[in-house]
């Protein structure tokens, strides 16, 4: 049945345009990641309109393959210059750039391109075996747990999204609010539309996330007039592109240490899976990670292989997480895989548990396509190194004021309809006024994107009875509620840790409060899980009476970076 | 309002329009069927969005007055001005943009839009002309290329092109 999907799918895909339009994806992904302020969301974005004339597999193939080259873009930059193209690379700058300033700038490329190679591959098999998987289990959701997976979804990426939780909070639940606009779905009543006409059909999702993403993300860069007129990378790095990448090398490092690119790599999947988290969180995990079970720790820093190695594999891994979630569950799990979400829609499909089962021409597509981008970027990084270079050498006016011209043909052309234009022009002061009060993007996003998915759940739940008691009482929904509850006081936890002593219980109970959906589940994996996850909480508070109630040093916390919209 | 920070505004406004918000979810139309109806969602959301922000103008007002806080421009209608020019250029251009598309066409319309953006954000001299009208032509006229002859997407023509 696999082969028979794969060998579908690579029919599909197969063909000369399609491997062109993937090439053209790449090697944009590729320029977008290294251009520091152009993030691979807003890349992704940008692709959208394009990919609307397309058959579905095609589009969704280019997407994929811009995505996967915004990914490793952000490296050479980041290597070569010391500033990193996208926040998904700022790890790698602290070990890339020190080795190429002491001559060996080619071995730093390649350890950086052959380990995004091997964390892309590592993360779409992972995507590939696990997706399916997944599907099964979200075969068992019923609408009470898809409502609280949305719930658990958006308080979560509030959360990660910023300081402040309720201002994350707010915009998530304003997102919510913009989707509301229009005609329902269920019944078709018109809803705060305030009389006109134009707002019955509602804000057309892409042209709200262009507005508040691109639009504003633009306008924020070009605010200092200076600044603007300065090139991207003046005045940093030696600008030596004369550099040849030591593929041989690389591999054999790399191979040296597999266990840290594995265990990267498992660190970005898992971060991918998780809503609201990325390759900005991702990347500074699997350093830290290495960085602590490294023998040299000492050399982390000044350019050491590892310290390549473990963030350019995570934050590769990363998308597979997160396009897993959204084709097993129909739930994006961050930014970037909301965009890939609207272009499913814009082409009608909508990804839930039987996606894969339904689609499996489209799905399987999806796999390869990842894989297939994985191995043009590694053809393009070597390709490309001196465009990476110069790319990062333009004026943010120019920029900025080329793709403001691109979004107001790009977004017309999706739905060919005015409306939108103007759409994009409110979501985009929108945008800037957020950016400007201090209020994350990423939860409203996902609020645009979940707020449908979440009334029809609702409406669903609510025919089928009205006892409201199930939203608690279900095991799933139960679950997502006690992790969206753990969720939400996290950043308090965070700022109090060590400081108070409930917070020396803050994960015990946690982990007591989870594993009682799980015992109610049944079944022998899950009462396991259940049983250790019990188990680990007990040993956690009993690590902690022995220690006289201090956290020990070993769980000391990195200092995680904000959660920034795009990767 | 001097001793308010501002966040309590913001909230304030969130709270105003969280009302207006909810009183206008009493015009919308309930049928006489379904269990749910189309203005339970949005009183939720409403709701929450006034609970959160009722909680966010207590935890401002907590805050009080940095008097100690650097603005990073001075005070003043002027220097407010100044200090946005370029997004205002950019709201302004766009907005220019909107309102001749059935005239220009997203064509000229989007060609004129970079060019001018470009030259009043970048500044003006031979040179910069000459490269600003290359790239505007270049990028926008080669976007409109592939929607109208490759994905074959109708664009707004406006009357000027229609007229040829």
């Amino acid at each position: 049945m696999v082969i028979e999907n794969v060998l579908a799918a690579l029919n599909e895909l197969a063909t000369v345009q399609t491997f062109i339009l993937m090439v053209i994806g790449v090697a944009g992904g590729l320029i977008a990641g290294a251009i520091p302020g152009f993030t691979i969301a807003m890349a992704v974005v940008l692709t959208l309109p394009f990919t609307f004339g397309m058959p579905a597999v095609q589009g969704i193939a280019t997407m994929v393959s811009v995505l996967v080259g915004g990914l490793s873009g952000g490296l050479m930059a980041g290597i070569l210059t010391g500033i990193p193209g996208t926040p998904s690379s700022v790890a790698t700058t602290f070990d890339g750039h020190p080795m190429a300033k002491q001559g060996k700038a080619g071995l730093a490329l390649g350890i950086g391109v052959w380990s995004s190679f091997f964390g892309g591959i590592i993360s779409a098999i992972l995507l590939m075996t696990l997706a399916p998987q997944l599907a099964n289990i979200g075969l068992e959701f019923q609408p009470w747990d898809y409502f609280m997976l949305v719930m658990f979804a958006l308080t979560i990426t509030a959360s990660l999204a910023g300081k402040n939780l309720i201002k994350g909070l707010i915009a998530g639940v304003v997102g919510l609010l913009v989707r509301t606009v229009g005609e329902d779905e269920a019944v078709g009543m018109a809803r705060l539309n305030f009389g006109n006409d134009a707002l019955l059909q509602g804000f057309d999702f892409i042209a709200v996330l262009i507005g508040l993403f691109a639009f504003s993300r633009l306008l924020h860069d070009v605010r200092d007039p200076e600044s603007a007129r300065k090139r991207l990378s003046a005045g940093t790095g030696d600008g030596n592109i004369s550099v040849a990448i030591e593929h041989l090398a690389a591999i054999k490092i790399i191979f040296k240490h597999w266990t840290l690119l594995i265990r990267s790599s498992l660190i970005g999947v898992f971060t991918g899976v998780l809503p609201g988290a990325g390759g900005s969180i991702a990347n500074i995990l699997a350093y830290d990670q290495a960085k602590k079970t490294s023998k040299t720790p000492s050399k982390f820093g000044t350019g050491t292989p590892e310290g390549i190695i473990a963030p350019e594999s995570s934050n590769n891994a990363v998308e597979g997480g997160a396009l897993m979630t959204l084709m097993a569950l129909g739930i994006p799990g961050d930014v970037t895989a909301a965009v890939m979400l609207g272009a499913l829609l814009v082409h009608d499909i909508v990804p839930s548990p039987t996606f894969i089962t339904e689609e499996p021409v489209l799905a399987y597509s999806i796999f390869l396509s990842f894989f297939g981008a994985t191995f043009m970027m590694l053809g393009l990084q070597s390709g490309m190194l001196r465009i990476f270079v110069l790319v990062t050498r333009v004026r943010m006016y120019m920029l900025a004021a080329i793709i403001l011209g691109l979004c107001g043909i790009g977004v017309y052309a999706i739905h060919n309809v005015e409306f939108d234009l103007w759409t994009l022009l409110w979501f985009g002061i929108l945008g800037v006024l957020m950016r400007q009060f201090g209020f994350p993007l990423a939860p409203m996003i996902l609020g645009v994107v979940l707020g449908n998915i979440a009334e029809l759940n609702l409406a669903r739940a609510m025919a089928i009875t009205t006892d409201l008691t199930l939203f608690v009482t279900r095991p799933w929904a139960l679950f997502f509620l006690i992790i969206a509850i753990f969720s939400s006081a996290f950043p308090i936890y965070q700022v109090y840790r060590g400081a108070k002593k409930w917070t020396m219980f803050y994960l015990p109970v946690a982990c007591f409060a989870v594993s009682g959906p799980l015992f109610m589940m049944g079944g022998v994996p899950r009462t396991t899980l259940a049983a250790v996850v019990v188990l680990f909480g007990a040993y956690t508070l009993w690590r902690r009476q022995q220690a006289g109630w201090v956290f020990e040093r070993d769980e000391e916390e990195i200092d995680e970076p904000q959660i920034s919209e795009g990767k | 309002m001097r001793r308010l920070n501002q966040d309590a505004v913001i909230a304030i406004f969130l709270l105003l329009a969280s009302g207006i918000l909810f009183w206008s979810t009493f015009s919308i139309r309930t049928p006489d069927y379904g269990v749910l109806t189309p203005a339970a969602w949005p009183r939720v959301i409403i709701f929450a969005l006034a609970l959160l922000s009722f909680l966010y103008l207590i935890q401002s007002l907590k805050k009080g007055v940095d008097e100690n806080a650097v603005a990073d421009r001075e005070p003043g209608l002027k220097s407010w001005l100044v200090y946005w020019q370029n997004p205002i250029y950019c709201f302004a251009f766009f907005l220019t943009y909107l309102l001749t598309l059935p005239v220009l066409g997203s064509l000229i319309g989007g060609v004129l839009f970079v060019f001018i953006l470009m030259s009043i954000l970048g500044g003006v001299s031979k040179e910069k002309i000459v490269t600003h009208a290359a790239l505007s032509l270049a990028t926008v006229g080669g976007m409109w290329c592939i929607f109208t002859y490759g994905l074959e997407v109708i664009l707004p023509q406006g009357m000027i092109f229609s007229a040829f």
